[in-house]
């Protein structure tokens, strides 16, 4: 492992063709974590080229880790483009082919009220069309419902019913699709920086020629040489081809703003489509072992690296689906999350990829340098078909005719090769047989490296967060091997701390086993922890009901008494603590007693390198 | 039903209500007590206050000096040794350390007995941190933690994890911690614990301390005994919520009541009607009870004494029913709510209010939930009606204030009762 700060070492270039860019540190530079960023990285390592990738927060930091977790066929081009329904159920095909351990079925429900009646043989139609994609995802063909059955399916449904539809989709976490991806990819030799954002795309002469970084938790800046950048950084993508002191129209994208409300368990057996007030679709899901509803679009002006949900997106969502199922007013909310779509820009530039979901953008057209690509828009469900695109350009524009053809579709992703018994496993560890259903759900096949952790050091089978279920094993497996820096990096690898109890029996002790894991002191963990209580916090008060209003103030209660409420400028050092570089810390607060007091090992982070 | 008639109705029995029940017998009034719930000083982890600990301790390193423990009522601090769960530091002195399960070593104007008290060591103490096969103890990841305390290190503490054997089944793994400590309710467990805890001290060699996990008794601190019997100082870390020392409030509780001859109706209130002359109470199972005064010792938002419902809660399909208050007390009582200093009068939203603007505390201000209450002056609600503890607005959420303001409130109610 090698820290950022370090030259990068030359590793021979494993592709025979012979060209200038062969003297550069690697063969392409991906910027952004999410599917699109990942998905490239892997693809493109997987066909030979040495690859870096920068992450700024973390991996599926954005929208990737905030989406409804559907990979969907896309019913909604279906009388538009059916050639992207197509695409979209062929693709989805092909993600449950590779990572079948990280897909769930998801039946949805489009309830018909009385006022629509005419319009539902309509709607049959179009999902008998519909079904001729479902074979593509396994999907079931969809059913035609009384008003009596579907309250008969869905008894918490209210309202004047005609009658209804099912359809049916797949869910996945999108998190895990993620770290999946950067782990293939960086088993199979990319490069990984997670926590280091991209400052600056050089070139020269209209050439690509390196980008410029910085860890952002050490402080310590490098540069990397590389013939070829892709940008794939979702709703960043105009700042970051600004980086490269490009107009950022030239990526532009309209940012728009979707949140997301879950609950403490699941609560209906179907996913059911409602309207908001405006007439928008939403929808309340099962999604894992809990419910969620979505969600909203907005324009979003904020700071792309702290979006967060308001009380007011909140109740617009509630009220949108008390309408047909008010069960969801009383029910337990345990937070909020939120993310900004990369929506193709709407005006006047890309019509005709408006049709579509996603584009890439040739900056040598644009803006006239060479090796410089933007990747807008995409979804989880066809991320893989957009990454083999944006290699297969790489590839000609590399080679000047088609190279490699890419292998994603049929190359299991980490944990998807085999199928794996989770009782049984359960059995073997003498574990929980919740936990090791989780455990098998997030790692697959993996989970058995996960279970020989725990053969080697028994103390590792104990619960760390009791209300996902999560194992130490697992914390310690996702920081040595998924990247994981911190709590809130543990939390979205494997959900903990995002349960009913919001962290407080579990954050300490996490932090502490991060801390351990990456050679950090003590206090690290400790501010560590706290920051992620006090931020997840933000992410539940929006949405506080008689129940978690309690629950919240006996958080506060048991925070302030047992570690004391930190300050925000005692919060706004821990990025840096965490990091462990004492100097840049003492120069980012002007050396005050609160940094001066602590001291930091001085590692790097982690990269992957 | 007819209904029974008494001097003073307290609802609520958490430090509030138990002082204000001790105080008016003190003064000679029959009172009874209800509580149907689960309140702050019953989820609490062992450590009390006066004021909120950190302030203190934030204070005292601004000013480079050391805390020391400051002056507690006389009434308070009998009221403290009445109920004999807790140690309260010496006026003046250095004030007691108490581990906490988030790593530090924090001050505390008194502690449950069975918490070990880390002041009271020497400098360059070796504090013995079993290791016990439980989800809250990770002794290696608490040890490291609590030795780069700042305190730890000033006193030159050294905390070292090791393997003991201190539980006797295999299920005890698992079972919720406070039914850890019910099993060391029974003497010949305790000896048995004292007798590894022994064995542990002679093979480690030199022990100035034994610091263990929230497990030594649920009615009684066993923490003296071992104690004695170890010859070093055996004692708790703080637990989670709702642990042990939670269940030592109660059985305390029970002990105080009993010797004062209260007796607590495990039932939860309804509604408090008042006229000139009485107060009804009204309870859950609908019978009713006449007193002259009644005290409110409900507690505030974290015991359910009040309660967050916004006028979106229960609206079913349609909008919400109308503008109101988005808090209300557990009970029906003619009583104002007040937070920040400001009180709720006819609010803004027919929803609810912003509360990821408000309801965490940032910096030194507290949070809405943490501050709502009823506005009250003193004790004094309004006629026959008192309030004491949590419940009242913008008080600092501490034990030794709730204690204090029942003993406030007890005063005020003889007051009012000897005034008519
Ligand atoms: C509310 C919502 C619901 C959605 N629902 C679905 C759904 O159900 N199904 C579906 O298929 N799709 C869904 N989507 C769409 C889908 O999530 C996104 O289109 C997709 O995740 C985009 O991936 P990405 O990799 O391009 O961007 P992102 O996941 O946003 O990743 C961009 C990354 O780039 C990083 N970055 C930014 N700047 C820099 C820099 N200078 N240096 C280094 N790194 C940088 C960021 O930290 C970020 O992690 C949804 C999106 C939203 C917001
Ligand atoms: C997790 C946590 C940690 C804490 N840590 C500390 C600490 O370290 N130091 C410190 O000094 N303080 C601490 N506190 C605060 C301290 O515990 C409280 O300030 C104090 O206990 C409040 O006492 P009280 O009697 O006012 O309220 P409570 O103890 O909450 O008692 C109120 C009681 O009223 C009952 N009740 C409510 N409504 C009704 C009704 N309608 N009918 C009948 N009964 C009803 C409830 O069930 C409850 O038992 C902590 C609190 C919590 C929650």
């Amino acid at each position: 492992m090698t820290s950022p700060g370090e030259p990068v070492p030359r590793v021979s270039g494993r592709l025979a063709s012979a060209s200038a860019a062969e003297t550069c540190d690697v063969d392409l530079v991906v910027i952004g974590g999410g599917v699109n960023g990942t998905g490239v990285a892997r693809d493109a390592t997987l066909r030979g080229l040495r690859v870096a990738l920068f992450e700024r927060n973390d991996l599926a930091f954005g929208a990737s880790g905030n989406s409804s977790g559907m990979i969907h066929g896309g019913p909604r081009y279906l009388s538009a483009d059916p050639e992207v329904t197509y695409t979209s159920c062929k693709d989805s095909g092909h993600i449950q082919s590779i990572a079948p351990h990280l897909l769930f079925r998801i039946p949805f429900l489009l309830p018909v009220p009385q006022a629509k009646r005419r319009i539902f043989p309509l709607m049959d139609a179009f999902f008998e069309a519909y079904d001729r994609y479902q074979p593509l995802k396994r999907g079931k063909p969809h059913a035609r419902l009384t008003g009596e059955e579907l309250v008969q399916l869905e008894p918490g449904l209210r309202g004047e019913l005609y009658g209804g539809i099912t359809f049916d989709e797949w869910g996945i976490d999108g998190g895990r699709l993620c770290v999946a991806n950067a782990v293939d990819a960086h088993e199979e030799g990319a490069r990984l920086f997670v926590g280091s954002t991209v400052e600056a795309i050089e070139h020269e002469g209209g050439v690509v020629r390196a980008v410029r970084y910085r860890d952002r938790g050490t402080g310590v800046g490098g540069r990397i040489t590389t013939p070829r950048v892709v940008n794939a950084t979702g709703a960043w993508a105009p700042l970051t081809a600004s980086l490269g002191q490009l107009p950022p129209v030239h990526a532009r994208v309209r940012p728009g703003k979707g949140i997301h409300v879950v609950f403490d368990r699941r609560l209906s057996n179907y996913a059911i489509m409602s309207e908001t007030i405006d007439g928008r679709t939403i929808f309340i899901e099962p999604w894992q072992n809990v419910s969620v509803i979505g969600t909203t679009d907005d324009d979003y002006y904020g700071d792309l690296d702290d979006v967060v949900a308001t009380s007011e997106e909140v109740r617009y969502l509630v009220e949108g689906v008390a309408r047909v199922f008010p069960a969801v007013r009383e029910a337990r909310i345990i937070g909020t999350f939120a993310g900004v779509r990369p929506t193709l820009y709407e005006y006047g530039k890309l019509e005709d990829a408006l049709s579509r979901e996603h584009a890439i953008v040739e900056h040598a057209a644009t803006d006239g340098v060479t090796g410089l690509y933007s990747m807008l828009g995409g979804k989880l469900a066809s991320y893989r078909l957009f990454a083999e695109e944006m290699v297969d350009l790489l590839m000609r524009d590399r080679l000047g005719r088609p190279g490699a053809p890419s292998t994603t579709h049929l190359r299991a992703l980490p944990g998807g090769d085999r199928e794996l018994d989770a009782l049984r496993f359960a059995r073997d560890h003498g574990i929980d047989a919740i936990a090791a259903r989780r455990l098998v759900y997030r790692h697959g096949a993996r989970a058995e490296r996960i279970g020989e952790r725990m053969k080697r050091r028994a103390s590792e089978a104990r619960t760390v967060c009791v209300c996902e279920p999560v194992l130490e094993a697992e914390v310690r497996h996702v920081v040595e091997h998924e990247f994981a820096r911190t709590v809130d990096d543990v939390a979205r690898r494997t959900r903990l701390g995002l349960g009913a109890c919001g962290g407080m029996r579990c954050a300490a002790r996490c932090g502490a086993i991060v801390a351990e894991g990456r050679g950090h002191a003590p206090e690290v963990a400790a501010m560590d922890s706290l920051r992620f209580l006090t931020q997840k916090a933000r992410t539940r008060v929006c949405a506080l009901g008689p129940i978690e209003a309690r629950q919240e103030a006996i958080a506060i209660a048991s925070l302030r008494s047992q570690a004391g409420i930190p300050t925000r400028s005692r919060l706004a050092v821990v990025g840096e603590w965490a990091a462990g570089n004492t100097a840049v810390v003492n120069a980012a607060v002007g050396n005050s007693a609160a940094a001066a007091s602590v001291s930091v090992d001085e590692r790097g982070a982690q990269d992957g390198g | 039903m007819a209904a029974e008639s008494i001097d003073v109705a307290v609802v609520g029995a958490g430090a509030a209500g138990v002082a204000t029940c001790w105080a008016l017998v003190e003064r000679g009034l029959s009172v009874r007590v209800f509580d149907g719930g689960l309140g702050a000083t019953s989820l609490a982890g062992g450590a009390i206050d006066d004021r909120p600990w950190e302030e203190l301790a934030r204070a005292a390193t601004t000013l480079r000096v050391e805390p020391l423990a400051r002056p507690v009522g006389a009434e308070a601090a009998r009221f403290v040794a009445a109920l004999g769960l807790h140690r309260l530091g010496d006026e003046g002195a250095s004030m007691p350390r108490v581990a906490t399960p988030m790593g530090r070593f924090r001050i505390a104007r008194g502690h449950d007995r069975a918490l070990l008290d880390l002041s009271r060591l020497a400098d360059g103490a070796r504090v013995l941190v079993p290791r016990v096969p439980r989800a809250e103890w990770d002794a290696d990841a608490l040890a490291r933690a609590w030795s780069a305390d700042d305190y730890a290190r000033a006193r030159g503490f050294e905390l070292v994890s090791m393997d003991a054997e201190l539980t006797m089944h295999l299920g005890e793994a698992r079972i919720a911690s406070a039914d850890l400590a019910a099993l060391h309710d029974d003497d010949a467990r305790v000896r048995w614990l004292g007798a590894r805890l022994l064995e542990l001290v002679a093979r480690e060699g030199r022990a100035d301390a034994l610091l263990l996990g929230p497990w030594l008794g649920a009615t009684h601190a066993r923490a003296e005994a071992l104690t004695q019997q170890v010859g070093v100082p055996v004692g708790e870390a703080m637990g989670e919520v709702g642990g042990a020392a939670g269940l030592r409030f109660e059985a305390a509780r029970s002990r105080l009541f009993e010797r004062i001859a209260v007796s607590l109706e495990r039932e939860q209130v309804h509604a408090a009607h008042l006229d000139d002359a009485k107060v009804e109470l009204t309870c859950e199972s609908g019978a009713t009870l006449r007193a002259r005064a009644v005290v409110l010792a409900i507690g505030g938002v974290a015991s359910g004494g009040i309660v967050f419902d916004p006028p979106e809660r229960h609206a079913g399909r349609d909008a919400p029913s109308g503008v109101r208050a988005p808090f209300r007390t557990s009970l029906a009582a003619p009583v104002t709510l007040a937070a920040a200093g400001r009180v709720f009068d006819v609010g803004s939203s027919l929803f609810g209010p912003a509360l990821e603007r408000e309801a965490w505390p940032t910096d030194a201000d507290p949070g809405l939930l943490e501050c709502v209450g009823v506005a009250c002056r003193g004790a004094r609600v309004g006629a026959r009606l008192f309030a004491a503890g949590d419940v009242i607005a913008d008080r600092p959420r501490t034990f030794l204030e709730a204690a204090s303001s029942g003993i406030v409130a007890a005063d005020a109610v003889l007051g009012a009762l000897r005034g008519r």
